[in-house]
């Protein structure tokens, strides 16, 4: 008897769900057709849940908030880093930049130098050594006897004389410089009126300025003249810029005195230099005819230009 | 009555959460369906009959709470809640992987409904596109949310047992 009467509410609960969910069907149909709504009853739930809806909204926010300032510190901590990681490379290559463009510059000026004296054959050198105890006097360059480059070979900058390679090996030369003791350049005083000889040799007492000597006392040298080499001793050639005459000094015997030179070339920061391979005659500067009196010009053979009102 | 206050309660915390919390955590407007999880859990505690009704008042609560299709949520969570219920006898109820798989295959079975539905209302069929911007991110949150539920559900069910 009670399975039988189980068995009627297990078909009724069955007849009753399908029933419900029929009708729940259908009400989707007609509520989406606006033919069936719970305005009521759909505000009534709405306005219940808005208040804990908002409180829990806000609490949301508040959460957010934080957890946004938290990534937001974390990421200004990762975005510090890599900034930082950013400026110490850009510092390098800017340090790298300007040391490009230093050079830039030092061989602007050697390739200016190179192609204003026609009457040598260059070849650019870069120094990579000096000499530990003597590094005012001696250089390392790189270039050797693979390169052409010999002993004797006079070694300059755009700016003057530096001075004469001694040793030769394969891929570096020594290159001895104007202001080592032992180096002696015979030069002249380049003012026209002057032009009294000398030889400039280094200087024991002063490693940075080297001597002329052999000057007499009668001479008319003065502090300031340019001092160019003389072209005497066949190992440099004519007219290279030596320096300037800083001071003038007895030579102790009473006949001759000492100029003091101020070397031409900066020797603290010699990087880049120019080995003179071979030299000629250098070829004379073209003249440049005086400027010529109003009135009493003349063309090219000599005829006298006559003025366009005197004629009338 | 109090069995009742209990639930109301903790569905409308569940829902308020998922409305008002969860949308934090949505990706691209999608996140979970907590009220079918619970409908699911419950069904699989309850049997049919009450997973069923449980079912039927929390589509309802959410129909009316969301202002969308009037009676697809009680429709689709009804039909859930039945047939979760019809294997509550069959299946581990503490198993990790019973309210994972349930809502993996309830999710699926949902979306399917409401696309049918959704193309007998006339509104088009896109299942492709659904799929991807739709089913597969609420299928992620679900699974996801799918335990904790579970727990809060079975949790909530003994201590109403206990009262009783």
């Amino acid at each position: 008897m009670n399975r039988v009467r189980r068995e009627k509410n297990s078909q009724r609960t069955v007849w009753l769900l399908i029933f419900v969910a029929v009708s729940v069907f259908v009400i989707i149909f007609f509520a989406a057709r606006g033919r069936f709504a719970a305005p009521v009853s759909s505000q009534a739930v709405t306005s219940a849940l808005a208040p804990f809806q908002r409180a829990i909204s806000w609490a949301g926010y508040q959460v957010h908030g934080v957890t946004s300032a938290i990534w937001e510190m974390v990421s200004a901590y990762y975005q510090n880093e890599m900034l930082k990681n950013e400026v110490v490379q850009l510092r390098q290559q800017n340090l790298t930049a300007a040391e490009y463009a230093a050079e830039n510059e030092r061989l602007r000026n050697l390739l200016d130098y190179k192609q204003a004296a026609t009457q040598f054959d260059l070849m650019a050198a870069q120094v990579i050594g000096r000499e530990q105890a003597t590094w005012t006097s001696m250089i390392v360059v790189n270039r050797g006897s693979s390169d052409g480059i010999a002993r004797n070979m006079p070694v300059v900058t755009e700016k003057g004389l530096v001075g004469v390679v001694t040793e030769v090996s394969p891929n570096a030369s020594k290159v001895q410089l104007v202001l080592d003791p032992r180096c002696s350049v015979g030069t002249l005083i380049q003012r026209p009126e002057s032009r009294v000889a000398g030889i400039v040799q280094g200087s024991i007492e002063d490693a940075l300025k080297p001597n002329m000597i052999n000057i007499p006392k009668n001479s008319d040298v003065v502090e300031g003249d340019t001092i160019i080499t003389s072209g005497f001793g066949g190992i440099f050639p004519k007219g290279i810029m030596v320096g300037t005459v800083k001071a003038l000094r007895d030579d102790g015997g009473g006949l001759l005195e000492i100029a003091v030179v101020e070397p031409a070339v900066d020797f603290q920061r010699l990087e880049d230099v120019m080995i003179i391979t071979a030299s000629r005659e250098a070829p004379p500067a073209a003249l440049t005819p005086p400027a010529q009196t109003p009135g009493t010009e003349t063309d090219r053979d000599g005829n006298f230009i006559k003025a366009e009102g005197s004629e009338k | 009555m109090k069995t009742f206050l209990c639930w109301l309660a903790a569905v409308v915390a569940v829902y308020v959460m998922q409305t008002s919390f969860l949308p934090l955590i949505f990706f691209h407007g999608i996140g979970p369906d907590l009220l079918l999880l619970i409908t699911v859990s419950f069904a699989f505690l309850k049997g049919k009959r009450l997973g069923c009704f449980m079912g039927f008042l929390l589509g309802l609560f959410e129909d009316l709470a969301s202002g969308g299709f009037l009676g697809m949520n009680t429709f689709s969570n009804m039909l859930m809640g039945f047939g979760c219920g019809v294997f509550s006898n069959r299946v581990l109820r503490d198993s990790f992987v019973l309210p994972i798989a349930a809502a993996w295959v309830s999710t699926i079975s949902v979306f399917c409904l409401f696309e049918i539905i959704l193309f007998l209302l006339g509104y088009g069929f896109y299942p492709l596109a659904h799929i991807k911007y739709k089913l597969l991110p609420m299928l992620c949150y679900n699974i996801v949310f799918a335990w904790p539920v579970h727990v809060l559900v079975r949790r909530l069910d003994e201590y109403v047992s206990e009262k009783k």
